[in-house]
């Protein structure tokens, strides 16, 4: 029963496991490649926060600088002592204007658009401021010094101060945004240890799944074979069982339909020949006609008889039954010697007694079938058949001088039945030749009891 | 008169061999057995000159049958009338005490004068079963190349041994030679030693296959 279905379901698993340790790769794959492309990321973005952030406090520096600077050169201007040096001082002021107006513009560019607001701001009173201190030129030279550092003093001072709390203001939208990014980026850390996690996590699944499913299938093969594997052993002693029992079958017919032509045909047969006897008996001399018929009768009969006898004894010799094994034997030798003239000598005491019949069979067909291969393949001269009982078994050897063969290597179904009967009784089978050497039939059968 | 038993399982057989034997006037049947336990009944009842008998019977097969019959009566004279024609059988029927074997199919033409020898205290053989042994034994003596130990008998024994296995007892033997039954009896041991044989049915067999009697 599982013969017909395990086959089907055995490859069934191969394209689940095949797709199932496909896609465990293609997901730590994945999860490797977006790691990396998200590192990538990070790493490119911080790279451009910082850069930003750096020019912009840098910006917001020369900003704050430029405010300092430029009403130290209009106090400069004041305080100069000809019209050439103030001259120089104001042109000192105008160049840094324009540096600052230009470093709070390149500010504009890296701020965010939301924050631009306080910037704005800080631009409108930088013009102012400028204003304030541009008006400085403007007054007559002769109460310039008085009035200007006066005016300096209470006017652009407090300007000042506010106009730097304002670049501060700025700075701290600036450290505000950086922070934003830093935070950012935490974020998109964290979104990726979380994304990590999870596929690890599902890849530990798959895994675990398909290990076990794997170590399942495998266990379940191995059973199978296992399974299989008695199943073969089985059959095996069952094919032997049967074997022997057909070789115990054929022997038990032929002993039967030998005893039948015996029994039966031969004697009718021989009856008749009497009979056909009796019948000639009251035929009149001079009747030749009818003394022919009978005459021909009685030779078809005698004919018949002899045929009879001869297929009764090829079929299983009734000495094997009548008297045992030694008489069988030595009437197997004295046929092959008479049919082939190789001559063969049968040592064995008669005291062999009454055996078990499987074994004296056995015995039997191993040396008929032996001395026909001494016949048809060996060429031998003389053959020696050897049968001794000892106390727990029995030993048969036939060994003829012929021109041997091969052991290991040939193996004919001839050799193969005598060896498969004397294993069925538990007995060993050995076979000696080589080339040019004669061959040796050992065996060896245990004697129950 | 001789007085006959028949022992055969086969119905057909028997009636075939009464009718043959009837038609002799100084031969007759005194009984049947079908089987071999039978015969070593009616042998004892009727005590019959002549025994001819089967060996494929059932319950007990023609050689014991014949084993049981000599041994209560050494004198019966038991025809063996077989299928078989093997040395086997006919040196088993021998030493079971049978004084004759005869084939089946040869009954119809030998069987009369197997009778007749029988009764005589003769021995007697199936001419095929004759031929059969005699072919064993030159077989076996071209097998051997062995010398053939007839030779080493002298002319005397040679005498003797003829005698012994046409039946003759050592007395008849010792009176026809002219001898004293002591030195019959020592020529019988040589001839045995000689001839390396154990027992009356071997010396007969050998001088069937020899063809010293027929």
């Amino acid at each position: 029963m599982p013969l017909s279905t395990s086959p089907g379901r055995a490859p069934g698993g191969r394209p689940f496991l095949l797709a199932g340790f496909g896609s465990l790769l293609l997901l730590m794959l994945v999860a490797g490649a977006y790691a990396l492309r998200t590192l990538d990321q990070v790493r490119n973005s911080d790279l451009e926060e910082r850069n930003t952030h750096l020019r912009r406090d840098r910006a917001l520096d020369r900003v704050r600088t430029g405010i300092y600077q430029s009403a130290i050169f209009m106090r400069d201007y004041l305080l100069a002592l000809d019209e050439k040096s103030g001259a120089i001082q104001l042109e000192r002021f105008a160049e840094t204007r324009r540096q600052t107006d230009q470093a709070l513009a390149e500010c504009t560019t890296l701020i965010d658009s939301r924050e631009r607001e306080a910037l704005g701001k800080l631009e409108s009173e930088i013009q102012v401021y400028w204003k304030l201190l541009g008006f400085i030129s403007q007054i007559p030279a002769k109460n310039r010094l008085k009035f200007g550092s006066e005016y300096l003093s209470n006017q652009v001072r407090q300007h000042r101060a506010e106009l730097i709390e304002m670049v501060d203001q700025v700075d701290a939208i600036s450290a505000r945004q950086m922070a934003a990014s830093d935070a950012r980026m935490n974020e998109t850390f964290g979104r990726l240890r979380r994304r990590l996690t999870l596929i690890v996590a599902l890849a530990l699944g798959v895994g675990l799944f398909l290990g076990g499913f794997t170590v399942w299938r495998t266990l379940r093969l191995e059973r199978e074979l296992e399974h299989r594997y008695r199943e073969v052993l089985n059959t095996q002693q069952e094919l032997t069982e049967l074997s022997a029992r057909l070789v115990s079958a054929q022997e038990e017919e032929r002993r039967n339909i030998s005893r039948e032509l015996h029994d039966e045909v031969g004697q009718s047969l021989s009856a008749l020949l009497m009979e056909a006897g009796n019948a000639a008996a009251h035929v009149p001399a001079n009747d030749t006609h009818v003394r022919q018929h009978v005459d021909s009768i009685k030779r078809l009969a005698e004919a018949s008889v002899n045929i009879i006898r001869n297929m009764t004894l090829l079929l299983r010799p009734s000495m094997l039954d009548d008297f045992g094994l030694v008489p069988a034997l030595e009437w197997q030798a004295r046929e092959v010697s008479k049919r082939t003239g190789i001559r063969v000598q049968v040592a064995a005491a008669d005291t062999a007694g009454e055996l078990p019949d499987a074994l004296k069979t056995c015995i039997y067909r191993v040396v008929q079938e032996a001395l026909h291969n001494c016949a048809r393949h060996a060429q031998a001269r003389s053959v020696r058949v050897v049968v001794r009982q000892e106390e727990f078994r029995i030993v048969l050897s036939v060994e003829d001088d012929g021109r041997g063969f091969d052991a290991r290597r040939v193996r004919g179904l001839g050799l193969v039945g005598m060896e498969e009967r004397v294993r069925h009784l538990g007995g060993a089978f050995n076979i000696r030749s080589a080339p040019g050497s004669g061959t040796k039939v050992d065996v060896e059968l245990p004697l129950a009891g | 008169m001789t007085r006959i038993l028949l022992a055969d399982d086969h119905t057909v057989m028997r009636n075939g061999l009464r009718l043959l034997l009837e038609r002799q006037p100084d031969l007759k049947v005194v009984g049947e057995a079908a089987d071999g336990r039978q015969a070593v009944d009616l042998a004892a009842a009727k005590n019959p000159d002549v025994v001819i008998m089967d060996i494929a019977m059932p319950q007990l097969n023609g050689v014991e049958a014949t084993r049981q019959i000599v041994n209560r009566n050494p004198d019966a004279a038991v025809v063996i009338l077989s299928m078989h024609k093997d040395e086997s059988y006919v040196i088993r029927s021998l030493k079971a005490g049978a004084r004759a074997y005869l084939l089946k199919d040869s009954a119809e033409a030998d069987l009369i004068a197997a009778i007749g020898a029988i009764t005589e205290g003769k021995s007697f053989f199936s001419p095929a079963i004759r031929s059969l042994l005699k072919e064993d034994y030159m077989h076996q003596l071209d097998e051997l190349g062995a010398e053939d130990s007839y030779e080493l008998l002298t002319n005397r024994e040679r005498e003797v041994l003829q005698l012994v296995a046409e039946g003759k007892s050592n007395k008849e033997i010792a009176g026809m030679l002219n001898l004293s039954l002591y030195t019959v009896e020592t020529h019988r041991t040589h001839i045995l030693q000689k001839l390396n044989l154990h027992s009356a049915p071997e010396l007969i067999l050998y001088a069937v296959r020899k063809g010293i009697i027929s």
